[in-house]
């Protein structure tokens, strides 16, 4: 399978007060064409940083990318500039968040909000001047208002062929009634028709990557599941690919196809689902899976990993995880070890494993 | 073996006011809880599963007292806490609860020594030497240093808080512990932890356990019971080992079947079938409240509201086809 995305060497800082955190730590990942990679770790590892660099969102101040590369189909998008990224973003690169009501506008009618997305999709393809539309309009003021020709116009009815578009991605996530619910503000649908209609409105798209941000964490169970199943099925029929972000093990093991772990702004290991979950070979994935409940008391012990995760204001020498580290080594102190493939698609940043992170030891 | 808490019909409706009329006279009520008649053994977990908005936390705040119930008895410890004379007192120091997220549920001016210290003076009548004993014979049980006493919680992580809200629920030494999503809030080496110490602890001091959850995984893991709640209802109730393994009620079986399993070769996720969302809670579905969802429904769902029956010893279900999903 071919790279979608190749993400190398990505520093990205947060300036704070108390000093300077390094959320991503030269990260380097791999996103292949038509494939679910779950990025998991625990609260501040950097997941979410990663997600919001990758769509050019990240919040700048205070967020800095200090080095590295995303090369989405051969285009960097960190030197693309914020006016070039725009025309990627939504079109190729589509997102779904957390919570869906703070990320649909409560204003405006679900069908609309999906209309705008439709019609900028279209004029992008067509090569015409961007649609604006009239909140966009008010808020950006980036095109003058007489070049806006194709504008998109909250409030009015929505008819013929656009409104058979909007039902049809309605109908393609299941939302029942789709004519009724179009009529409808966000506010009025359920949890997870909300983020049913996000994800049709990031998939009417068709983008090549969708960054799903915990895209789940905020429904039922029994909701979740659909939502997840539904992402899954649509994957194969868009034809797209899919960065999951999740802090829950279990989740990335049942829908991913990849799975990559993260720990204080590290990808610490990236491996085929079944591989990662039979034979993890670094000790933070290790000690992940012994911390999941997966029977009752009598059946199963839980290990908790002693410790708790470094302060990333300050500078870290060697391995972040030495510290927590069961089977740390005097080399784990000295230097960081190298994110390297140490089986067939199995990449880990650990001294225990790889022949050539233990040759840079023996130089060292 | 000795019941610690009994339920018997209790109900909690709260009242909404629909539109904007004030003189409107349509009354309207969430039934929040509608009931629930459920026993707690001495020295075992509960666990209550469901999904939120199905009555859970309001059945833990009725039975913690922190709100009245509508209708219904609660016999704690031998005597009813909702009939007649309550010692309110009395129940307070037994029944201890834990919340979700520590975060609000200790005082950010209040330092930590205080917080778990403050209450002992009221609810036991110690003196100071004796409360700042038990501060820091608290503290030592669910492992924290003895200087936290002197730290405010904003300098505390998320575990540690939650440790020290764990250690302030077991101070006065209670006999029931509600454990009102404990882990929720936390990463999943830290519930681990969390999960741990509540375990040592049941044993350290003879607790029992009433858990509400929603994360499948962590009640089969710390359970010994099992209580199913859907919309307000009760619809199963039994052994964890029994329920996990053969669930009877068609949404227990969705919602075990909804829950993600760290295992990838089993890929439950991708096979479940259920519809739709939890129906609202102020205009419930006639009858069973699950049959708009339910694969086996049929005409008399919708009628009749179905009685919980014993399907084995012990295990209860509320199902009108209780011998299709045998």
């Amino acid at each position: 399978m071919s790279n979608l995305v190749k993400v190398e060497n990505l520093n990205v800082c947060y300036e704070s007060r108390g000093g300077r955190v390094t959320a991503l730590d030269k990260v380097s990942l791999d996103i292949k064409t038509n494939e679910l990679l779950a990025v998991v770790g625990e609260s501040g590892c950097g997941k979410s940083t990663l997600a919001l660099a990758i769509i050019g969102l990240l919040p700048n101040p205070p967020a800095r990318v200090m080095s590295g590369e995303i090369v989405f189909k051969g285009t960097d998008l960190i030197r693309l500039g914020q006016a070039n990224m725009r025309e990627y973003r939504g079109t190729q690169i589509a997102m779904i968040f957390q919570e869906p009501l703070s990320s649909l506008n409560p204003v405006y009618k679900v069908g609309d909000q999906i209309a705008e997305a439709i019609m900028v999709k279209r004029s992008r393809e067509d090569g015409n001047p961007p649609v604006e539309s009239e909140f966009m309009q008010k808020t950006h003021k980036i095109v003058p208002p007489s070049k806006v020709s194709k504008s998109f116009r909250y409030g009015k009815r929505i008819s013929g062929e656009l409104k058979d578009e909007i039902i049809a991605s309605l109908k393609l996530v299941r939302i029942p009634d789709p004519d009724q619910v179009i009529e409808r503000y966000p506010f009025e649908l359920s949890g997870g028709m909300r983020q049913r209609v996000m994800i049709a409105m990031a998939l009417s798209q068709e983008p090549a990557l969708l960054v799903a941000d915990e895209p789940t964490t905020a429904l039922d169970v029994t909701t979740q599941a659909q939502v997840l199943k539904l992402m899954k099925e649509l994957m194969t029929k868009v034809k797209t690919s899919v960065l999951l972000i999740t802090h829950d093990l279990a989740v990335a093991c049942q829908v991913a196809d990849r799975v990559a772990v993260m720990y204080a702004g590290d990808v610490v290991e990236a491996a085929n689902v079944f591989d990662l979950f039979s034979k993890p070979l670094h000790p933070y994935t290790q000690g992940l899976l012994s911390c999941l409940p997966t029977g009752s008391k009598s059946k199963v012990d839980l290990k908790p990993i002693p410790g708790s995760v470094p302060d990333l204001r300050s500078p870290l020498v060697g391995c972040k995880y030495a510290s927590r580290c069961q089977f740390v080594m005097k080399q784990c102190l000295d230097r960081k070890p190298d994110f390297i493939e140490t089986m067939e698609n199995h990449e880990v940043a650990c001294y225990l494993h790889g022949e050539k992170n233990g040759t840079h030891s023996a130089n060292n | 073996m000795e019941p610690i808490l009994q339920t018997t019909d209790l109900t909690k409706y709260f009242s909404v006011q629909r539109g904007l009329n004030p003189f409107s006279k349509a009354k309207k009520f969430v039934r929040a809880v509608d009931g629930v008649s459920m026993t707690i053994w001495k020295g075992t977990t509960i666990a209550v599963v469901g999904e939120s908005g199905c009555g859970k936390t309001t059945l833990a705040r009725t039975i913690a007292l922190l709100t009245k119930p509508t209708s219904g008895d609660i016999v704690f410890d031998g005597r009813s806490i909702v009939n007649g004379k309550t010692n309110s007192k009395q129940v307070y120091r037994d029944l201890q609860m834990i919340f979700q997220d520590p975060e609000s549920s200790l005082d950010p001016n209040i330092k930590v020594g205080d917080s778990i210290g403050e209450p002992l003076e009221g609810l036991m009548g110690w003196n100071k030497n004796e409360v700042r004993n038990a501060v820091e014979k608290s503290l030592a049980a669910v492992g924290l240093p003895q200087d936290s006493v002197d730290r405010l919680p904003g300098q505390l992580s998320g575990g540690q808080k939650q440790r020290v809200a764990i250690a302030r629920a077991i101070s006065p030494q209670p006999k029931l512990v509600i454990l009102d999503e404990p882990t929720s809030a936390l990463d999943a080496s830290v519930q681990a932890q969390i999960l741990r110490l509540l375990l040592q602890l049941q044993k350290d001091y003879a607790l029992s356990y009433m858990l509400i959850t929603h994360n499948i995984a962590v009640a089969e893991y710390l359970s010994d019971y099992m209580a199913v709640m859907y919309s307000g209802n009760l619809v199963e109730y039994g052994l964890t080992e029994e329920i996990m393994a053969k669930p009877r009620h068609p949404y227990t079986i969705a919602l075990i079947s909804s829950a993600p399993i760290a295992n990838p070769w089993k890929r439950n996720l991708l096979q479940v079938e259920i519809r739709g969302e939890v129906p609202s809670a102020i205009n419930p579905p006639s009858g069973c409240k699950f049959n708009p969802r339910c694969p086996y429904a049929d005409g008399a769902c919708s009628r009749e509201i179905p009685k919980l029956q014993e399907v084995s010893p012990g295990h209860l279900v509320a199902c009108h086809f209780v011998e299709k999903t045998a």
